[in-house]
Formats: structure tokens, C-alpha cells, sequence
């Protein structure tokens, strides 16, 4: 390392500095504009009443109070938790499963990847429509996969038991992102350890279980802290069944509201209610929990992250 | 020394230019006039969330606007939204680039116009038109005493029945007849469980489902003599002991003797979310009755012309009841910070007087709110007629600041109520306790 003091430029740094300045000035410009102008903005309307149009009345806490005596609030809390505490888990194993499969050595594997992905890349809003025909309790291909198999008859998206599941299940077909990560930390596995385990002995089981998942546990702490950040924010697989039906449903988000994310009901606050202030005050809360979610993932990670240069 | 080398102040330059180009789109006052538009005309631009057939028709009234307007060049565009939901006319209008007109609910006016949404259409002299419309639409188009919208078209609901399915099921459909008066609710279930049936243990048909399609908390609490909204205390009425009763017997018990999962399995099965208006259960023949609006006379027309059905009033509690329906519809409005929102006007009295309304009653069954067109009986051809008779004892719903909120609200109780998840009296209390919470804001209304 150089023994320049610690902020002294060179000419030639500075010269750098000075081109390099041009070139992200649209990035820092977008940073204040578009993200930190809003974050420090939401902040100073969750204490106000504020319909989204003309002044701001300040309200001081009582958007943060009101809170607590919501019961919409916490509904959509539980079902954002539940869900994600479902999704997560779920998604980590589909995706791990797709990134060994990915990793075969067969000739065709370029196609199997290409196919493992392909509903990775597909719009959201065309999956959910899709997912709704493939979920139809007498017609669709997923129950009369179920009937084969002597299965019950599941009323995935009509039934408030099953709403929250049918929504886990879309949401692995977006798996492909994060198998691509996986499939990449796997490549990245030192093969002459599976060698010399082999020559000891070690199946396929142990070998994974001992080799493969030890190694990857960086990237499944990444994954885990991702898909819970995500996973909070839930959104859109709700909103296309039961945004604005005016058909069979009344304008509940799902039976029973089971569909009530959290940024469902935010977007209900904020939109359709006008209330601009309780959805800053909601959007606030749920930074905070996303917050204490990600450090106890991190502290709980210590336990069982392996990082190799350590 | 200036801070940026040469090379530097060429990108920022650039991105500048970038920058100043995308900012540059939004306005419309200059655009060159569209095809169909006379020269020298300036361009107005119009959204609606409407679908087809529905939005088919608004085309063909701007095309007719177009040809005629030597000031004004209408733009039609289609945006995501519903009866609640306008959040892109939120932020567009926030944003400063919101259209000219906006078709909004208009049991919503009150609502936006109290967010600062809405335009005050004093100023344009809309006051002078509030006789050519139907009292409650034009009511509902106000809020404070201003004027935020024009009415545009309103609708009225019923009962339909199929009259095939019923008599194969051995049912007598004279008592149907309108002319006998309304039904009584007793006597539709007795009719309806003769149609029920199930193939695998599950329902392929069911008589009535009462809650589908129209057969709101505001139908059923207005068919019980219920009332929603008590003006003298400025609060929500929900949990009136009429409505209580009306969501115990229409919903929480209907559904109780059919078979809560049963029904719910028979609706995702038949009548899926986002459903295409053809593939409709009652004009597929999986419903003996629904309640619905006039609306839905133009789908048939267009889906199902051959469709053996008749049009009776909503069953009453007990024989002799008066019977009751309610009346909804759309409006014409003028967000905040629309550019041309002198020929956005121009427009708003074009589609929303007689002109306007009666292509689109034409074309789409709805219900003219223009009074010289409910004389017009070549405007409401077989059973469009019974349901503009009913327009004059029809309910509308309280035009509150909190609309929307209170419709989720009463939605949510009925959807308990439905599914038998808690008793109605207790969930219209809640839904009373949260509305009111809300609306204690905005007291008193006038």
C-alpha cells in the first residue's frame, strides 16, 4: 500500500476524478432525486394528513397510532409474515434444486437452462393470469394433477386456507433468478474436493451435504436476506386476482382478505383511500421491521455461514 | 479551473439533452391534430378505465365530437384503474400530467373532489346544466354545494332468469312475470334449489347465488328498507338492524345451506378472477338467477342473442314490499391541472348531453341521465324499458368523502358474512366503527 495521506489526490487522480464526475453525475442525480428526496419526503408525510394533492395537514403521531387499532393492518402484517415465511424457505430449496440441475454434465443442458429460466423473464402479470387458468378448482391442470394422484379437490384461489399457498407456488417460477446465482456459486466449488471425496467414499448425499452445501451457505444468506426483503413487499401476484374484479368477488383482497399484503393495503391507503400520510406511516414501519428482519438473519448467519477465506 | 474536464462537460451535455428530451413529452396543448380532427383544433386528452364493448362506444362518441368540434381535437386513452382505484390519475395528476377528462364513478365525486382531485366546475357555468339531468345524479356530482362532475350514464339493477333452465327444473315461471309485482324472496330460493345440481359432488349449476355480479351489501341492505348513511349525525349507518338482517338471510344463511366451500368452489370454478364478460356463468347456463344491471341486456345481445332469459324486480323480504333497486353510473370530470381544460369542457357537455348519451345507450344498454332521453322509447328496446321505469324510486348510494373506504368496508363484512367466518352484526360494526373513524374528519358535509 502507498503512505499517501489518506485524502491526498494526484494530479492525474484528480484528473480522473474530474472526467469520472460527468459520468455518474446522472446516477447521483437520480440517488437524490428519485430515491433518497422520496424516502426523507415519506418520512415528513407519515405525520401528516395528506391526500396526495394540495397542503399537508400535520397530525403529529396519530398515523402511527392509528396503526395499532387497524385491524387491516394487522391482518395484512400476519399474511405478509406467513407468506413470507412460507416463499422463502420454499423458494430456497426450488431454487438450489434448479441450480443442481442446471449444473448436470449432459449434452442437452444448455436447453434445460434455457427452459428452467425462461419464466424468469416472463412478465409477472402475464404468469398470474396464466397461474389462474392452470389453478381453477374443476378445470385447471393443477388439480387434475392432484386427482390422479387421488388428491383433494383444492380451491386454490376461492379458498382462504389455500390463497397464500397458491401465491408461494407462482412465485417459483420466478426461481430461475436466484438459480442462476446458485448455479454460479456451485460452479465455483473446487472439483478435486469432490474428487478426493469420492475416493474416500463419499455417495452423491454426502457429498452435497458436506462439500456442495458448506460452500454455498454465502450465497444462501444472500438469498434468504433478498428473498425476505422481497418477499415483505409482496405485490402484484395479489393484486392481478383480486385488484378490481367486479365480477364474482366483492372487493376484498381474496377471501377473507387473505390476499391483504402489506403493500396491498399501503396502495389501498395511498390510492384508493387517499390517504397519502398512513401509507408513509405504513411504508415506515415496514422499513423498520425489513430492517430487524435482515440483522437477525445476519447475526443468526454466524452460526452456520461458511466463508472459506476466514 | 473549472471542475469538469472538456470530455466531461460533452457528457453532461449530452445527459442533459437526454434529460430535457424526456421532460419534454408532456405536453399536449401543441400536438398536431389526430386523424379524424378538423385543422387547426387542439388536442384534448380523455382516459377512462373502460373495456370493451364499453369503451368501443366512448370511441365512437369522440369520433363524433371530433367531426363536428372546430376547436377541440379529443384523444381517447385507455388506463388501468376501476370504480375505486385511480391511482394513475393520482399521481399523473400530481405529476402534472393528468388528462383533460377523467370518467370517474361518480359516487366517488365527493370523495376526490375532498382530496383535491377534482376541478370545481363552477367556473365553467356547469351550475346552468344541473336541470337537464336526473336529480340524484346531479346530487351525486356535487360536493359542498360545487359542482365537480357532469353525470354521464347511470344504470338500474334487477333480477334475470333463465327461463330454459327453470323449466326443465319444473318451475312454474309465471310468477315471475313483472306485471305480478316483485317476488318475494322465499319464493325465489324454493324456485332456485329446484335448478341446483352437481356433477362429482360439485355444483355445476346453482339457482341463485345472491351475492354475485350486482347482488351487493347496498342491494340487499336497500331490498331489507335499510339505510346507510344517517345526515343528521354525519355517520355511517351499516349496522341498521334492516341491513343486519339483510346480510344474515341473503349471505351469511344462503350461503350456510348451500354449502359455504361448495359455493366458493362453484365461483373459482365458473366464474374466475377476470373473468371475459362471454364466458359469464349465467349466459353460460351455470346460474337460474342473478342479480345484475342493464348493462348487462347490451352483453347479451352481443354473446348470447338467443339466450331464453326474463327480467324481474329484486326479491322483497315480504310479500307486498315496495320493491327497491339502486341506481349507480359514471361521470365526466376535469382533474386539477388539466391544459386544455376549456375543450376538455367542451367535450365533457358533448358526451355527457343528449348527443353523447344516447349513442352510448344505444350501444351499450346503460341508462341515459339526460331527461329528455327517458322519453325516448326507441332508445330501450324488449327489457331496457322495465328498468328505466324503476329509475325513479331507485337508491343511490351516499356520496361520502370515504366512499370508497365504506364500500371496502361493507365488502369485507359480506365477505365474512358469505363465508360464515363471523357473524354479520359484528362485522358491520366493525366496518361502522372504521368508516366513521375516517369520516369524523370531514364533518359536517355541508
Amino acid at each position: 500500500m502507498n503512505a499517501a495521506p489518506r485524502f491526498h489526490l494526484t494530479k492525474a487522480d484528480r484528473r480522473n476524478l474530474r472526467t469520472a464526475a460527468p459520468f455518474i453525475l446522472p446516477w447521483v442525480i437520480g440517488f437524490f432525486a428519485f430515491t433518497l428526496y422520496p424516502i426523507v419526503y415519506s418520512l415528513y408525510l407519515s405525520f401528516n394528513r395528506y391526500s396526495g394533492i394540495g397542503d399537508a395537514q400535520p397530525v403529529g403521531l396519530s398515523n402511527y397510532r392509528h396503526l395499532t387499532s387497524d385491524p387491516l393492518f394487522w391482518k395484512s402484517l400476519w399474511n405478509t409474515l406467513y407468506y413470507t415465511g412460507l416463499a422463502v424457505p420454499i423458494g430456497l430449496v426450488v431454487a438450489i434444486v434448479l441450480a443442481l440441475a442446471m449444473n448436470q454434465r449432459v449434452r442437452e443442458v444448455a436447453i434445460y437452462r434455457a427452459a428452467i429460466y425462461l419464466p424468469s423473464i416472463l412478465p409477472l402479470f402475464a404468469l398470474t393470469f396464466i397461474f389462474i387458468v392452470l389453478l381453477n378448482p374443476r378445470f385447471g391442470f393443477v388439480n387434475y394433477l392432484l386427482t390422479l394422484a387421488h388428491g383433494p379437490e383444492i380451491n386454490w384461489l376461492g379458498d382462504q386456507r389455500w390463497t397464500k399457498m397458491s401465491v408461494v407456488l407462482l412465485a417459483q417460477l420466478g426461481a430461475g433468478g436466484p438459480a442462476l446465482i446458485f448455479l454460479a456459486s456451485l460452479r465455483a466449488v473446487p472439483s478435486d474436493l469432490y474428487e478426493s471425496a469420492a475416493l474416500d467414499g463419499a455417495g452423491a448425499l454426502r457429498r452435497f451435504r458436506h462439500i456442495t452445501l458448506p460452500l454455498i451457505t454465502p450465497v444462501i444468506l444472500y438469498d434468504l436476506i433478498y428473498g425476505t426483503i422481497l418477499g415483505v413487499q409482496i405485490f402484484t401476484p395479489a393484486y392481478i386476482p383480486v385488484g378490481g374484479t367486479s365480477g364474482g368477488a366483492a372487493y376484498t383482497a381474496g377471501p377473507d382478505n387473505s390476499l391483504l399484503f402489506y403493500v396491498f393495503y399501503l396502495y389501498k391507503n395511498a390510492f384508493q383511500y387517499s390517504d397519502m400520510g398512513y401509507a408513509s406511516a405504513m411504508a415506515w414501519v415496514l422499513f423498520v421491521i425489513s430492517v430487524v428482519l435482515a440483522l437477525a438473519i445476519m447475526r443468526w448467519s454466524k452460526y452456520w455461514v461458511y466463508y472459506e477465506a476466514a | 479551473m473549472s471542475l469538469l474536464s472538456r470530455r466531461g462537460w460533452k457528457a453532461s451535455l449530452v445527459f442533459a439533452s437526454i434529460v430535457l428530451a424526456a421532460c419534454g413529452g408532456g405536453g399536449t396543448s401543441t400536438a398536431p391534430p389526430l386523424a379524424g380532427c378538423n385543422s387547426g383544433t387542439t388536442q384534448a386528452t380523455f382516459w377512462t378505465s373502460h373495456t370493451p364493448p364499453d369503451s368501443d362506444s366512448l370511441k365512437h362518441i369522440v369520433d363524433a365530437f371530433n367531426k363536428q368540434s372546430t376547436t377541440t381535437c379529443v384523444k381517447l386513452v385507455q388506463v388501468p384503474g376501476s370504480e375505486t382505484d385511480i391511482a394513475k390519475l393520482t399521481t399523473a395528476v400530481r405529476s402534472g400530467t393528468g388528462p383533460d377528462v377523467y370518467m370517474l364513478d361518480r359516487f366517488t365525486v365527493a370523495e376526490r373532489a375532498a382530496a383535491g382531485v377534482l376541478t370545481d366546475l363552477s367556473a365553467y357555468g356547469a351550475s346552468s346544466l344541473a336541470s337537464n339531468f336526473v336529480s340524484f345524479a346531479w346530487a351525486e356530482a356535487n360536493f359542498k354545494g360545487k359542482p365537480y362532475a357532469l353525470p354521464f350514464d347511470t344504470d338500474t339493477r334487477a333480477l334475470y332468469y333463465r327461463k330454459d333452465l327453470l323449466q326443465a327444473a319444473g318451475v312454474d315461471i309465471s310468477a315471475l312475470d313483472p306485471a305480478k309485482g316483485p317476488p318475494t324472496i322465499d319464493m325465489i330460493r324454493t324456485m332456485a334449489n329446484k335448478v341446483n345440481h352437481k356433477t362429482g359432488g360439485a355444483y355445476d349449476v346453482v339457482g341463485f347465488i345472491p351475492y354475485i355480479n350486482q347482488g351487493w351489501h347496498y342491494t340487499w341492505g336497500f331490498a331489507y328498507g335499510g339505510s346507510f348513511f344517517d345526515a343528521a349525525s354525519c355517520k355511517v349507518t351499516p349496522n341498521d338492524p334492516k341491513i343486519v338482517q339483510a346480510f344474515k338471510d341473503m349471505f351469511y344463511d344462503w350461503d350456510k345451506a348451500l354449502g359455504v366451500d361448495a359455493v366458493q368452489t362453484f365461483l373459482s370454478s365458473y366464474s374466475p378472477p377476470n373473468q371475459p364478460a362471454q364466458q359469464d356463468p349465467f349466459l353460460q347456463g351455470h346460474l337460474g338467477f342473478v342479480v345484475t344491471g342493464d348493462w348487462v341486456l347490451g352483453q347479451i345481445a352481443t354473446y348470447k342473442p338467443d339466450l331464453a332469459y326474463g327480467v324481474t324486480y329484486i326479491p322483497v323480504p315480504h310479500a307486498g314490499d315496495a320493491p327497491a333497486t339502486w341506481a349507480g353510473g359514471w361521470s365526466m370530470v376535469i382533474p386539477k391541472g388539466a391544459k386544455n381544460d376549456k375543450g376538455g369542457y367542451e367535450f365533457m357537455k358533448y358526451i355527457t348531453g343528449a348527443e353523447g348519451q344516447k349513442v352510448y345507450t344505444k350501444e351499450t344498454q346503460h341508462t341515459p341521465t339526460i331527461k329528455s332521453l327517458a322519453s325516448d322509447s326507441s332508445l330501450f328496446p324488449g327489457q331496457h324499458q322495465f328498468f328505466i321505469n324503476q329509475l325513479p324510486a331507485a337508491h343511490s348510494r351516499p356520496p361520502l368523502p370515504v366512499g370508497a373506504f365504506y364500500w371496502d368496508q361493507l365488502s369485507t363484512a359480506q365477505d365474512a358474512a358469505v363465508r360464515n367466518t363471523a357473524d354479520p352484526a359484528t362485522a358491520l360494526k366493525a366496518a361502522a366503527d372504521a368508516t366513521n373513524a375516517k369520516l369524523s374528519a370531514f364533518c359536517p358535509l355541508t
